[in-house]
């Protein structure tokens, strides 16, 4: 759809919805993805996706309404059901959507070079599998993605945001007899490396072949930022959420101002991190972005706010509303979370390596608590790959593990929107077989 | 526009419908409220491989332009590689099983009033959070390919969480239930749930960790669900099998369990998982991937059926119109004979394990793992303390040979399941079951 066709509608929703209610807001994106899927290492798949989406939000009076179609053309039923929830919700106190706010165009994630055809992306499992066959390993599967998007934000204060970005994603699966890896790599501009994914992929994949047991004991581990990425996310990530501490969800709720991890660590969203994958200049509320300090010398600091959290507490938006997709609400979330510290070289030690965990997502989210499995684990010593691990859990909690960061490593990486080094752990508990 | 020729096989899938959603927040209504959705995917087989295309808002089209649609497909089917051919499948239609109540003849507000009382049900000493919410999706589903199948029908999922969060000193703990159904509105008369989850997590306050180690264990019917979804479930999808990233690759014929073991997919009974017809239009039956303990088959699509062979194609599963995968429908270890009672005596000593949090497999390498809500001693074939964030994992090959007994109470539990970015309703299912030698994982020490 064209845009000065959008742009109509538009102006119809709100002419319409605000003689209706106080206060509307609309989404709408669309974009186009393109991907191509290996079996093995054919092709087996090329898949066009063409996406569009409108999401209508309502308030009246402290009642606010939400409701999303695939179609514009239904913008009148979409309205209708925002305007017919909001008479449901309990309402809440509001003191309205940001004002006279207007960039056009953003494109602080937007490469005009990354072209979304299925070439493009057929190319770059070419180069996963050159990088692979640098080791004796089997290819099971693997995805390339591009796509482009334009997104805009309107509301009948006169605001109005829209914003290009674009993305590229690979990833690569292997296998070495009874041994996996895997590795993948997401940006937003055409500058990932295809190469080193899927040599990566076939490494983890043959080196972790005929791995030890280890006994059941503590030991000291050096998690690496994908490990590190899949605890925090199922547990520490969601205790920032200021919906959630303000409900009881959050273990962190009432250790504001105490010291919550390593006093030489900071913790902070940075909306403007060059090529972050979350980067943006506003956020899904289109109100500014701004750097968010939730821990500051190991003291936490700050919990996350979007406006309807911020205005039913007595707080200060932090401009962390976020929107999955055009059919999904807003939510609480960051956009690049960042974790630092100052860095040493932590694999001077001999350690266990582990590279990522299985069933991360089972932990407990309001105790922090966890017990999973080891994917990927060796022994490590002087930055080098030694015995694999064959299998062994890792059981404790995330709360207390995070006190106990002995370690930050020079090098770190971006998994989804976390941009995290390697931490390294004393005495954790290990359940060898 | 004429077809373009060179296509082998066509399909479309076109789904839309609605969903409502009520969220309830200790006593706040967040929200209540209805969205639409609509998309269709069209999938061709080129010379060698697939071209796909997936439509936000499809409107069905003129022969001409659906011609030039699938033209697009053929087109990018240009960069496949891999020879893909499909097996022959009957294609039959269910009926869709009838509700008891129509979510429609229920109005939002009566909707929002009755899971309000499951929430404020949750209302305990101790518990800082309760949180209720309703979930009631409507899928119109059109399906036609280029061999004359045309099926269409409607089916509407529908169910309620409830949780609550209990909190003394600093310890924080939580209690959910969760009821879903194919079956109609089913939200009058559950406060019960909320009750349950409330004292759940307020007893979670006094409970210990387990230590950590190899035990026996029992699961209740639940957990062992989930155990037959992560152990042997996905390994035994066939696109696994087909990619070289499933230890049961080449393992038909060979036994992995003891005779007292069979587990089986079938997305043709009337649970959450039910599926009337499958994503190609492929008429849905029982496949026993383990009989007796023998790995016995895989689950298929019609590519994987062509390539792998042992088993039966209508195991290919979408979520709304995105490309169809091989997935688990309804998933169950079938009744032994046991009681509970000779279950818990021939334990003896180790932990009773409860509900589920989840678990995740790597079904290359065989590894799995799963996680109870929460559990209790077991001392001398009786409950003592209860113990809580207990984790089980295993090896496909090797765990399965520990089930010691099966019971004769099985239960089928709602869920979904996760692969490939795509989330799809599930059930699974189980008797009581004793597994003897489990990796636990607890945090806890002597």
């Amino acid at each position: 759809m064209h845009w000065w066709v959008v742009v109509v509608w538009i102006d119809q929703v709100l002419k319409e919805g605000i003689r209706r209610v106080d206060e509307v807001e609309i989404f709408y994106a669309d974009g186009v993805e393109v991907s191509a899927d290996l079996k093995r290492t054919n092709v087996n798949i090329a898949t066009r996706s063409d996406e569009c989406g409108l999401g209508i939000r309502t308030i009246d009076k402290g009642r606010i309404g939400s409701s999303s179609t695939h179609n514009p053309k239904m913008w009148r039923e979409c309205l209708d059901a925002a305007i017919a929830s909001g008479k449901l919700a309990t309402p809440q106190e509001w003191n309205g959507l940001p004002k006279e706010l207007s960039r056009e165009h953003e494109k602080i994630c937007y490469d005009s070079n990354l072209t979304v055809d299925p070439q493009t992306a057929s190319d770059l499992l070419g180069g996963m599998l050159d990088g692979a066959s640098q080791y004796s390993a089997e290819i099971t599967s693997g995805t390339a993605t591009l796509s482009t998007a334009t997104e805009m934000i309107v509301n009948s204060n006169d605001m109005r945001c829209t914003k290009q970005h674009t993305g590229v994603s690979i990833s690569l699966e292997a296998i070495k007899g009874q041994s996996t890896g895997s590795e993948f790599a997401q940006s937003c501009f055409f500058d990932v490396d295809p190469y080193f994914v899927g040599e990566r992929a076939a490494f983890l994949a043959f080196h972790s072949a005929d791995g030890k047991e280890i006994e059941t004991g503590e030991y000291d581990v050096l998690l690496s930022p994908i490990a590190y990425a899949e605890l925090l996310g199922a547990t520490f990530i969601p205790a920032l959420n200021g919906r959630n501490v303000h409900a009881g969800r959050s273990y962190l709720a009432n250790h504001l101002g105490e010291l919550i991890v390593d006093k030489k660590l900071v913790m902070y969203d940075d909306p403007f991190k060059e090529k972050g994958l979350g980067s943006t200049h506003w956020d899904a509320e289109g109100m500014p972005t701004c750097r968010i300090d939730f821990v500051k010398e190991g003291v936490l600091s700050s919990f996350a706010y979007d406006l309807r959290t911020a205005y039913r507490y007595g707080m200060e938006s932090t401009a962390s509303a976020i929107r999955s997709g055009p059919n999904g609400g807003t939510a609480i979330g960051h956009h690049n979370f960042i974790v630092d510290g100052p860095r040493t070289d932590v694999t001077d030690e001999r350690v266990i390596y582990i590279n990522s965990v299985v069933g991360a997502h089972t932990a407990n989210p309001m105790s922090g608590d966890f017990s999973v499995e080891l994917s990927n684990a060796f022994w490590m010593e002087n930055g080098e790959f030694q015995t694999p691990i064959h299998s062994a859990m890792f059981a404790g909690n995330v709360f207390t593990m995070l006190k106990n960061i002995c370690g930050v490593s020079k090098d770190v990486r971006q998994v989804g929107s976390l941009i995290l080094p390697s931490i390294k752990l004393q005495k954790q508990h290990l359940i060898g077989k | 526009m004429t077809e373009p020729s060179g296509i082998r096989y066509h399909d479309l899938r076109h789904v839309t419908g609605q969903a409502t959603l009520i969220d309830i927040d200790n006593g706040v209504v967040e929200s209540a409220g209805t969205s639409f959705f609509n998309r269709a995917i069209l999938r061709v087989l080129g010379p060698r491989g697939w071209g796909i295309l997936q439509i936000d808002n499809y409107t069905p089209r003129s022969t001409k332009n659906f011609h030039s649609l699938l033209a697009s497909a053929y087109r990018l089917a240009a960069i496949t590689q891999q020879d893909v051919n499909l097996s022959e499948a009957p294609s039959r239609t269910l009926d869709v099983p009838p509700m008891k109540e129509n979510p429609r003849d229920v109005s939002i507000e009566e909707k929002t009033s009755l899971l309000a009382d499951i929430e404020k049900a949750a209302k305990f000493p101790k518990v800082v959070n309760r949180r209720a919410n309703y979930i009631e999706q409507f899928e119109q589903i059109t399906f036609s390919d280029s061999e004359g199948h045309e099926f269409s029908y409607e089916i509407c999922r529908s169910g309620f969480n409830v949780l609550a969060v209990a909190s003394r000193n600093g310890t924080v703990q939580m209690g959910y239930e969760r009821v879903h159904s194919i079956r109609g509105f089913d939200l009058r008369h559950h406060q019960e749930c909320g009750e349950k989850a409330a004292k759940v997590a307020v007893a979670l306050l006094d409970a210990g960790h387990a230590k950590g180690g190899k035990m026996r264990v029992v699961l209740d019917p639940e957990l062992a669900g989930v155990f037959a979804h992560e152990a042997v479930g996905h390994a035994s999808e066939g696109d696994l099998v087909q990619e070289g990233n499933s230890v049961l690759t080449g393992k038909i014929g060979i036994r992995i369990g003891n005779d007292t073991l069979t587990i089986v997919d079938d997305p043709s009974i009337p649970e959450f998982g039910f599926e009337p017809f499958d994503a190609e239009g492929v008429a849905v039956q029982r496949t026993e991937i383990i009989r007796n303990g023998v790995v016995n088959a895989f689950l298929h699509s019609r590519e994987t059926l062509a390539a792998v062979g042992n088993g039966v194609a209508g195991h290919a599963r979408a979520m709304n119109a995105e490309a169809p995968l091989v997935r688990m429908s309804n998933t169950f270890i079938e009744n032994g004979d046991a009681t509970f009672e000779e279950i818990m005596g021939t334990c003896n000593k180790g932990v009773l394990l409860i509900g589920s949090r989840g678990g995740q497999v790597d079904p290359g390498r065989g590894i799995f793992q799963f996680n109870a809500e929460y559990g209790y001693l077991i001392e001398n074939g009786e409950c003592s303390k209860m113990v809580r964030d207990v984790s089980l994992s295993g090896e496909i090959l090797s765990t399965l040979h520990g089930i010691l007994l099966c019971g004769n109470d099985r239960k089928m539990h709602p869920g979904y399941c996760g692969k490939g970015g795509q989330s799809v309703p599930v059930s699974d299912g189980a008797p009581h079951v004793l597994l003897d030698n489990a990796l636990v994982g607890g945090s806890g020490v002597d």
